[in-house]
């Protein structure tokens, strides 16, 4: 059988190990008692130059509910105040001590490549959603075939066609599509100076058009911000902006661990 | 044999092949519907965007959180039922990299 599951707040905090995130330190550190669970202390455990930022874990499997999710990021967001950090993934826990020492052992080279690949990087998340009814509106005053297409459907709404209809609805789709591919590309391009990289995920639910994480050099956060700033501006009619950061580098590190599962 | 195969199948020890065809098909996909947790996922990213965006409380986001995470507990039941792999739980270096 393998670890219970449990919101872990009732459970006392055991030998298992959580790990945040790996940093360069080799100090002994205390990051305070914000650990996931019931607020466990979060310190470091060492390896040379590298450590696993940790709090003490009974062996459960983490459900990853809006309240455990924030624990972890609100570690990551207090560690990354003062370093540079690769995240670990939502809900990793080793058996023991010995076990996280193997991983930084083992990872060490890698590990030490990211950190200084990702040294003073931050990223910023943007999701963007249109208002339906507000692109469609700008459409039909934009577009003379699609206007003039509707303004005879109306005029003669008693013998317009059904085709006539579905003629309308399949060039508004098509122009909506452009519309979004229009939208995303050139507030991509604006933000191309001031960012690293970016990297766009999944669209969530039917009005989002894009989902981008981007990587930003912490002396452009400044200069990020205002941009996007600026460009929510420029689209306050047509859409609405969910930006949110900084956060430590979730999208941009990709280092495979070749882990197990601890019996 | 799947867990289909197990219970439609049980009586009859025959060479039906053609049924047993089609019914490992059948096996796979409920397999492959019952360990999927992408769409559960899915609708917590949702679930959290409508909160975010103040379509609903924090009321209601609880409510429905509590059900994705049964669901999401679910999947995990049935993946190690099948002997697959669950995301989360105690993990240690795989074997071959401490001697590396």
């Amino acid at each position: 059988m393998t670890a219970e599951t449990a919101s872990a707040s009732e459970l006392a905090p055991g030998e298992g190990k959580y790990v945040y995130c790996i940093i360069r330190n080799d100090r002994s550190r205390d990051f305070g008692e914000i650990g996931i669970g019931s607020g466990q202390r979060v310190y470091a455990i060492n390896h040379k130059d590298l450590s696993a930022v940790v709090s003490d874990t009974p062996i459960v499997i983490y459900d990853p509910t809006r309240e455990n999710v924030l624990a972890h990021e609100f570690v990551n967001e207090t560690v990354m105040r003062e370093f540079t950090l690769i995240p670990m993934s939502f809900g990793t826990v080793f058996r023991s001590e010995k076990d996280v020492l193997a991983l930084l052992r083992s990872t060490y080279q890698a590990f030490t490549d990211v950190l200084d690949k990702m040294q003073d990087k931050i990223e910023f998340g943007l999701k963007i959603l249109w208002d339906r009814d507000r692109v469609v509106a700008a459409i039909e005053r934009d577009n003379d075939e699609i206007r003039r297409l509707k303004d005879e459907i109306t005029r003669n709404a008693a013998s317009s066609t059904y085709f006539a209809r579905m003629q309308l609805g399949r060039l508004v789709e098509a122009a909506m599509e452009d519309a979004s591919n229009r939208y995303v590309n050139d507030i991509h391009e604006q933000l191309k100076s001031v960012s690293v990289a970016s990297r766009s995920n999944k669209v969530i639910g039917d009005r989002m058009i894009l989902n981008a994480a981007f990587l930003v050099d912490r002396k452009d956060e400044k200069g990020f911000d205002e941009k996007v700033k600026a460009i929510s501006l420029q689209y306050e009619d047509l859409l609405s902006f969910k930006y949110t950061g900084p956060w430590p580098p979730y999208n941009f590190v990709n280092i495979k661990l070749k882990l197990e599962k601890a019996t | 044999m799947g867990l289909l195969t197990n219970i439609l199948l049980a009586p009859f020890l025959g060479p039906v092949w053609g049924t047993r065809f089609t019914l490992d098909k059948v096996d796979r996909a409920v397999r492959e519907q019952l360990t999927d947790d992408t769409p559960i996922k899915e609708d917590l990213m949702a679930l959290q965007l409508k909160l975010e965006m103040g379509e609903i409380d924090d009321d209601e986001y609880v409510k429905q959180e509590t059900e994705i995470m049964q669901r999401l507990r679910d999947v995990r039941e049935w993946r190690e039922r099948f002997g697959m792999s669950i995301g989360g739980g105690p993990v240690r270096v795989a074997e071959e990299d401490e001697t590396e």
